[in-house]
């Protein structure tokens, strides 16, 4: 980690694609931050490729972040993965620029590990402080496990508007406005359907975590 | 389902980020809440007579109130978002409370040492507390359900913070009706119900925040 220092090249991000190949996956954590923020910042401003290298990142780290303290329970590390970045994807407009991307996205991930912990009937207490951000991300995990779950079965169960609306927009790739022509309903309306969608989707999991 | 499936998926088309979504969330919720409380007010209990708003008898509590709200609004959308600082915010709560109680104590010592008790308890103590606390309760619902749909993840500090905005929304209302017209009494009374609203908010946030 001390050797980056010498090559600072790594961090400039020439061109959008660049930044995966750049950012060597073991970055320790003041340098995951400031690679992450421009990209993150370009994602939240409606970038959709920086915002998908974002969410690749954030994964591995939370992967690492996950296997560390699920150490009997591999199955569920990628469970939560996932259940933290539809979490993430939901709330992002809760993230402050001025502020820290790991540190917003390390309190998302705390969270839903404890809720999970709650909610599986686990007793022990957590009494630090949920936000203190001096553990941060020192792991990195960049292996997908795959989860349990079948996209294809979650999708089955969304009520039909909300399915179609995220077959079409976001697994065939249609834009919102082609979309809106295949399935005759309007525009914003396919937004908030997808929206929903996703919601429903997040909810769904949360509760498969507990089973 | 593969991660990188679910990556996929929820960054094609993922389109930028809403601004100030704390506030526009919880603004709303706020000014309903006001709503509700002053209707409940004027209807049920009975608006103060006309000439009494050329007094300052309503104000005084309207200002209190209003400061407390805006002061426990501003907590309250920085308990919504993850990892976000809230020193500043509680600060502001915490020196509009003292405010009061220093200028509450000090017209209490502006009066004749045998009117003190009885300016202090006016006609109504021991009913405005609970009052305001009911006035509140349409402000707390909606706040709460606002909240629920950020992120907060410091539940019990961010149901306080929900419930001190309710309450002073509550006293808003309740002082369209409220005669009472001495400093020391809005300082306690006003206060224990806004507490009491504050109280109600830190039991229900761990139950009804999560997400």
């Amino acid at each position: 980690m001390i050797a980056s220092a010498a090559q600072p090249g790594i961090f400039s991000l020439p061109d959008q694609w660049s930044a995966s190949r750049d950012m060597r996956v073991d970055a320790g954590p003041g340098e995951f931050e400031s690679s992450l923020k421009p990209l993150w910042l370009r994602a939240q401003a409606g970038d959709g490729a920086a915002y998908r290298q974002c969410l690749d990142l954030l994964s591995a780290r939370l992967r690492g972040f996950f296997r560390r303290r699920l150490s009997g329970s591999p199955d569920m590390v990628e469970d939560l993965v996932q259940e933290t970045l539809l979490a993430i994807h939901l709330r992002r407009g809760t993230h402050d620029p001025e502020l820290p991307v790991t540190a917003w996205v390390l309190a998302i991930a705390r969270h839903k590990l404890v809720d999970m912990w709650r909610r599986r009937g686990r007793r022990e207490a957590l009494h630090d402080n949920v936000d203190d951000v001096d553990e941060r991300f020192l792991a990195v995990d960049p292996v997908d496990g795959g989860a349990r779950r079948d996209l294809a079965a979650l999708l089955r169960e969304l009520p039909e508007a909300q399915r179609r609306a995220i077959m079409l927009t976001r697994i065939e790739g249609l834009s919102v406005a082609e979309a809106s022509a295949r399935s005759g309903a309007s525009i914003s309306a396919i937004k908030v359907q997808v929206h929903r969608g996703l919601k429903r989707l997040a909810a769904r999991v949360r509760r498969d975590d507990t089973a | 389902m593969r991660t990188d499936t679910l990556i996929e998926m929820l960054a094609r088309d993922a389109g930028p980020v809403p601004r100030a979504l704390a506030a526009r969330r919880l603004a709303p919720a706020a000014l309903a809440g006001l709503l509700a409380s002053a209707t409940i007010a004027v209807a049920i209990l009975g608006a103060l007579p006309a000439s009494m708003f050329a007094s300052h008898v309503p104000w005084s509590k309207v200002a209190y109130a209003g400061a407390l709200a805006l002061a426990a609004g501003w907590l309250a959308a920085r308990l919504s978002r993850p990892a976000a600082p809230v020193e500043r915010p509680r600060a502001a709560t915490i020196a509009v409370m003292l405010a009061m109680a220093a200028i509450g104590a000090a017209s209490l010592w502006a009066e004749p040492p045998g009117a003190r008790l009885a300016a202090l308890l006016g006609g109504s103590w021991s009913t405005c507390p609970w009052s305001v606390l009911a006035l509140s309760l349409p402000a707390l619902g909606a706040t709460l359900l606002a909240m629920r749909g950020l992120a907060p993840t410091r539940l019990r500090a961010a149901g306080t913070a929900a419930g001190l905005l309710a309450g002073a929304v509550g006293a808003i209302g309740y002082a369209l009706h409220c005669p009472e017209a001495a400093l020391a009494f809005v300082a306690a009374w006003y206060t224990a119900g806004i507490a009491l609203a504050g109280a109600l908010g830190a039991a229900l946030g761990p139950l009804v925040l999560r997400w």
